[in-house]
């Protein structure tokens, strides 16, 4: 039995090494093989980027080799899928290799696209990649005071980011003591200030009391860089000094090219996550199309199912769970309080007020994330 | 002499003064949790978490390990304590006299006559049997597939 995972993120290494794992005694036995695929050596702890923003974190503490994360009975390479045959059941690689497979896992995750807003790479600061999270870090240094504008672009990973990047923007300049010179506005897409209902109840008083304008059914169309607006679709704009904003977001390139779903998210069978029309591809984390959030604890409940089906299918032929679309987020509410929302399918989350050891987990999670990609906690 | 007898309002004023030690003795662990909270810092915090994740993981790989608890068996006998306990000693003994003896000066009639030895003779058949049973080991090692 050959086992393929593409993409060496949170979801596909803690796949990987829970199979592994389980599978220990069938590998060894070379009844079964494991293989990763990776576009990269690295593996970055992506939720750090809104800490190195604000400089909570440097940036070397995202980083470990992949290798080091993963169960010494997986085989690694570093060579990224350049395409996909799914009817001969093989992939082929950058470097002109083929893997061909009994089951396959894609996990190739998400990749951010300002450019599809006009003016946004130019006109905006972010947090969503290394470069982007320090360049935003010194400029809020330098920043003396003026309008600050939130915007958000859909899909977007990470849901609560741009609450999280509210409040502590509101904390950073109260820290520096210049929040009294500071007007932040936060823009959102739909009609209320977050997609999970709960959320936006619970975020709304909290940025009345903080002091937060806010814009609801603000899309945005466009940045005017040079008179520093931003437009929205609605016909509406902001005028800013600082622009912040969440980027749009789609899949992998590979995904869209070989026409396995809509803007590069597959479609997905909510609770098996096979992809639909292929029973031996199964898709986790941000490449799926999926109505949960794109974030790292979808994509770890996502792997411990899959893992676990994988491996009862090989053990006694059939699969054992149904992923009941389970997320659990942190939510920073500042630079020392945080709640957290909890939900599934069925239930909403039901938010409690932030507290400092809720941000103390938080801070203790940022660390214990290692742990949890080897697939143990 | 008179019968003691409990009234009902005793019974409350022992009540209220159990109520008042155990509300006591909550606010004073209310105060030490608080007081440690306080004194820790987000630093502090991710240091220790830090240090938790990597001992779990360091457990996980030490307790996975099948060689490393095979060795441990093996070290659990008294035959191998004492055995390492004597290639110690031997160890020890060797540098010693290493550091008191003048240098080799070399040629053949050295070798012959520490070929003489007893004690020479009893390390090259003791190293003779060691490379004999550690072949046999590494054989049955490959011929399981390396594992």
């Amino acid at each position: 039995m050959r086992i393929l995972v593409v993409g060496g993120g949170c979801g596909g290494t803690i796949l990987a090494n829970n199979l592994a794992r389980r599978l220990a005694s069938e590998i060894r036995s070379r009844k079964v093989r494991l293989t990763m695929l990776s576009a990269s050596d690295k593996h970055m702890y992506q939720p750090g980027l809104l800490y190195v923003a604000f400089g909570q974190m440097m940036p070397d503490e995202l980083y470990r080799d992949q290798e080091s994360l993963l169960e010494p009975s997986i085989e690694f390479h570093v060579d990224p899928v350049e395409a996909f045959h799914l009817d001969q059941n093989k992939v082929t690689t950058k470097s002109g290799k083929t893997h061909e497979y009994d089951v396959l896992v894609i996990a190739t995750g998400s990749r951010i696209v300002p450019e599809e807003v006009p003016g946004l790479v130019e006109g905006s600061e972010t947090f969503y990649s290394e470069a982007a999270a320090v360049k935003m870090f010194k400029r809020l240094r330098e920043f003396e005071g003026g309008n600050v504008a939130i915007v958000v672009g859909v899909p977007h990973k990470c849901p609560i980011a741009p609450v999280e990047v509210t409040f502590s923007l509101h904390d950073y300049f109260k820290i520096r003591g210049i929040r009294d010179k500071v007007h932040i506005k936060y823009h959102y897409p739909i009609g209320r200030i977050h997609t999970i209902e709960n959320v936006a109840k619970w975020a709304k008083p909290e940025f009345d009391r903080i002091g937060v304008e806010y814009e609801t059914l603000f899309n945005v169309k466009e940045v005017d860089v040079e008179n520093q607006v931003v437009k929205s679709e609605e016909g509406t704009e902001t005028a800013y000094d600082l622009l912040i904003s969440i980027p749009p977001h789609r899949g992998m390139p590979v995904i869209e090219r070989d026409q396995m779903g809509d803007g590069g998210w597959i479609p997905t069978d909510r609770y098996k996550l096979t992809m639909e029309g292929h029973d031996n591809v199964y898709v986790l984390g941000d490449t799926t199309n999926l109505p949960v959030s794109k974030t790292g604890s979808a994509a770890h409940f996502e792997a411990e199912v899959v893992a676990e089906n994988i491996a009862s299918i090989i053990k006694i032929g059939t699969p054992v769970r149904d992923y009941d679309g389970k997320v659990y987020c942190f939510i920073e509410a500042g630079h020392d309080r945080a709640t957290y929302a909890m939900f599934n399918y069925e239930n909403p989350p039901d938010l409690k007020a932030p507290n400092k050891s809720m941000h103390w987990f938080k801070m203790s999670y940022n660390k214990m994330y290692w742990t949890s990609v080897r697939g143990l906690l | 002499m008179t019968a003691q007898t409990e009234s009902p309002q005793t019974g409350a004023t022992v009540d209220r003064d159990e109520l008042a030690l155990e509300l006591e003795q909550l606010s004073e662990l209310a105060t030490l949790v608080l007081s440690a909270r306080d004194a820790l810092s987000d630093d502090i915090v991710s240091r220790v978490a830090s240090a938790l994740s990597e001992g779990i993981t360091l457990l996980d790989r030490l307790t996975r390990n099948e060689g490393l608890m095979r060795l441990l068996q093996v070290l659990d006998k008294p035959e191998t304590q004492h055995l390492l306990h004597g290639l110690s000693k031997a160890l020890a003994q060797m540098s010693r006299e290493i550091a008191i003896s003048p240098p080799a000066k070399g040629g053949l009639g050295g070798v012959v006559k520490l070929a003489m030895e007893p004690g020479t003779q009893e390390g090259l058949r003791s190293l003779s049997l060691l490379g004999k049973y550690w072949s046999d080991s590494m054989r049955e090692l490959h011929r399981k597939g390396g594992n």
